[in-house]
């Protein structure tokens, strides 16, 4: 149908041509040349539309709060800290041209780290991370509650950080070049491996920890929280599968979160006090555990009693069922 | 001379393009697909989420039949239709198992409501098994039957995403299908039908499980 649209002496001249290859065997000649050269041609068209496309997208995304389908975090301040940093492997002008621009977020809030010290948890920190990048201050006026971003980017580094290194834990465990720590050590090192990527900030942290606690942060805050309680219990190998779960998520973010208030006002040399403090609260906890245990096991004999007495009250008023 | 140069120059700046381009995409790709560093990587964000709704809402439920039948046991264990009670519940327990398993190497939340199941579950199974062992059975048909309709559906909607994909899962909820289907018919032929009120206490149960899985879907 669409050949017979076709002019006709260009119908004829194609036919013409077509019959004479395939006589000489060259069709196939003909077909293998214009794949290739689609081949050729289709990934730089293909690609620079994705690109385009992909980059209109997300620059769309960043103007509307739940920037992702996914809800692993609840509003935009989130955003920056799911995105894993990726930017490492990227050799710098080959692509700088291709970074998108939550890319771009995390690069900045990375480098403004280093002036928290200097600045605090705050816009003027984002601005001068900007400036050591070579980009203008005003970049900080990405980030609509600078400080928020800052704290909430810098939290889901470090649980990152956290995980990263439980996972090679957990790797060596299983190669067997490393020997399976108790649960209560474990805990006890993982909470502390955390509280201590805090020491560098350990000044400005009461400012961060204020931030966190603000309204509109708080589902993001409480959802790293969770998700790093998570993390440590599933890497301590644990099996429950009953309201432990909860419990022992709860327990172990509670003694997290004292924790982390005893670290700030702790001035002992290299914070002994500290980890003192998360040893006995550590040890507490498993007794409690322990104790919970025996108070289920006194409650199921109470209840073996209770049907023990059920069956007489039973054979009582004659009710039993052996006929 | 010069244009040649310029020529060559036009077409390594192609090349690089071309061969860059792709690279950059898939980077991108990979970074807007926000990767969980704990996932296998296998699933994506939706399916991961579906899965842990099935996983989360069949624990819950073998759980709550584990109860039911710890519940008739309770009274009915010395009764002729004792060893067949302990029968069924021998499998709940296996399904409880394995679903115990699923959740732990797929991190899964089991659901809060897991105390207020304990406490129904066992309450619904003494209730019925008071009514005799007719009305215990009449309580196993109601119950097994919601269930086995609850896992059918779930078989159609991992039929329908990519069946090969969870192929494991699948298998399992079919044999699991087929075990419940196998006590409801049980049920029956220990004159389930034949019990005081039969159809009362077989839609209440029956409403009261479908009313359990659709909270059990959200929390």
């Amino acid at each position: 149908m669409s050949l017979s649209l076709l002019p006709l002496p260009a119908c004829e001249m194609a036919a013409v041509a077509l019959r004479s290859l395939s006589v000489a065997g060259g069709r196939r000649f003909l077909l293998l040349c214009g794949r290739r050269q689609a081949a050729r041609i289709q990934p730089l068209w293909y690609s620079a539309r994705t690109l385009w496309v992909t980059s209109a997208v997300r620059s769309g995304d960043q103007k509307t709060p739940p920037p992702f389908p996914d809800v692993s975090h609840s509003d935009s301040a989130g955003e920056q800290s799911t995105s894993p940093p990726r930017y490492t492997d990227q050799g710098g002008e080959e692509s700088e041209g291709y970074e998108s621009e939550e890319q771009l977020q995390e690069r900045i809030l990375s480098a403004a780290l280093t002036f928290v010290p200097e600045y605090g948890w705050s816009s003027e920190a984002i601005a001068e991370g900007a400036k050591s990048l070579d980009l203008s201050a005003a970049a900080a006026g990405m980030f609509e509650n600078g400080g928020s971003e800052l704290v909430l980017h810098f939290v889901a580094l470090c649980n990152r950080n956290l995980t990263e290194l439980l996972e090679q834990e957990h790797k060596l465990v299983q190669l067997g070049s490393a020997e399976k720590k108790p649960t209560a050590q474990f805990l006890r090192d993982a909470v502390e491996a955390r509280l201590r990527m805090y020491i560098p900030y350990v000044g400005q942290w009461p400012q961060a920890m204020g931030i966190l606690l603000l309204p509109h942060n708080i589902p993001s805050s409480l959802k790293l929280l969770t998700d790093m309680v998570d993390d440590i219990w599933h890497y301590a190998n644990d099996q429950s599968t009953d309201v432990s779960w909860y419990t022992r998520r709860a327990v172990l973010a509670g003694i997290y979160n004292t924790t982390e208030l005893v670290m700030m006002q702790d001035k002992s040399p290299d914070y002994e006090d500290t980890w003192t403090f998360l040893h006995s609260r550590i040890s507490e906890a498993m007794t409690m555990g322990d104790s919970v245990k025996q108070v289920a096991a006194t409650g199921e004999a109470v209840i073996q009693g209770l049907m023990g007495a059920a069956v007489t009250l039973k054979n009582l008023t004659g009710l039993n069922q052996r006929r | 001379m010069m244009e040649r140069a310029a020529a060559l120059l036009r077409l390594r700046q192609v090349y690089c393009s071309v061969s860059r381009a792709p690279g950059v995409v898939c980077g991108a790709a990979v970074h807007a697909g926000s990767v969980r560093h704990y996932s296998s990587g296998l699933y994506t964000e939706e399916e991961k989420a579906l899965l842990d709704r099935i996983i989360r809402v069949d624990h819950a439920g073998e759980y709550g039949a584990d109860r039911i039948y710890a519940g008739q046991m309770a009274v009915l264990g010395r009764s002729s239709v004792g060893p067949i009670i302990q029968h069924m519940w021998d499998q709940e327990k296996d399904h409880l198992k394995k679903f115990n398993e699923l959740m732990v190497s797929n991190r899964v939340r089991p659901t809060a409501l897991l105390p207020f199941w304990n406490v129904a579950g066992f309450a619904l199974g003494f209730g019925t098994a008071l009514l005799g062992r007719k009305g215990a059975m009449a309580c196993t048909v109601a119950v097994e039957e919601t269930i086995s309709n609850h896992y059918n559906n779930q078989i159609r909607t991992l039929m329908e995403r990519d069946p090969e994909k969870h192929k494991e899962l699948l298998q399992t909820i079919k044999k699991f299908r087929d075990d419940e289907m196998e006590h409801h018919d049980t049920g029956l032929q220990h004159d389930a039908e034949l019990a005081p009120a039969y159809f009362r206490v077989k839609n209440a149960n029956t409403r009261g499980c479908r009313a359990a899985v659709y909270c059990q879907n959200s929390i």
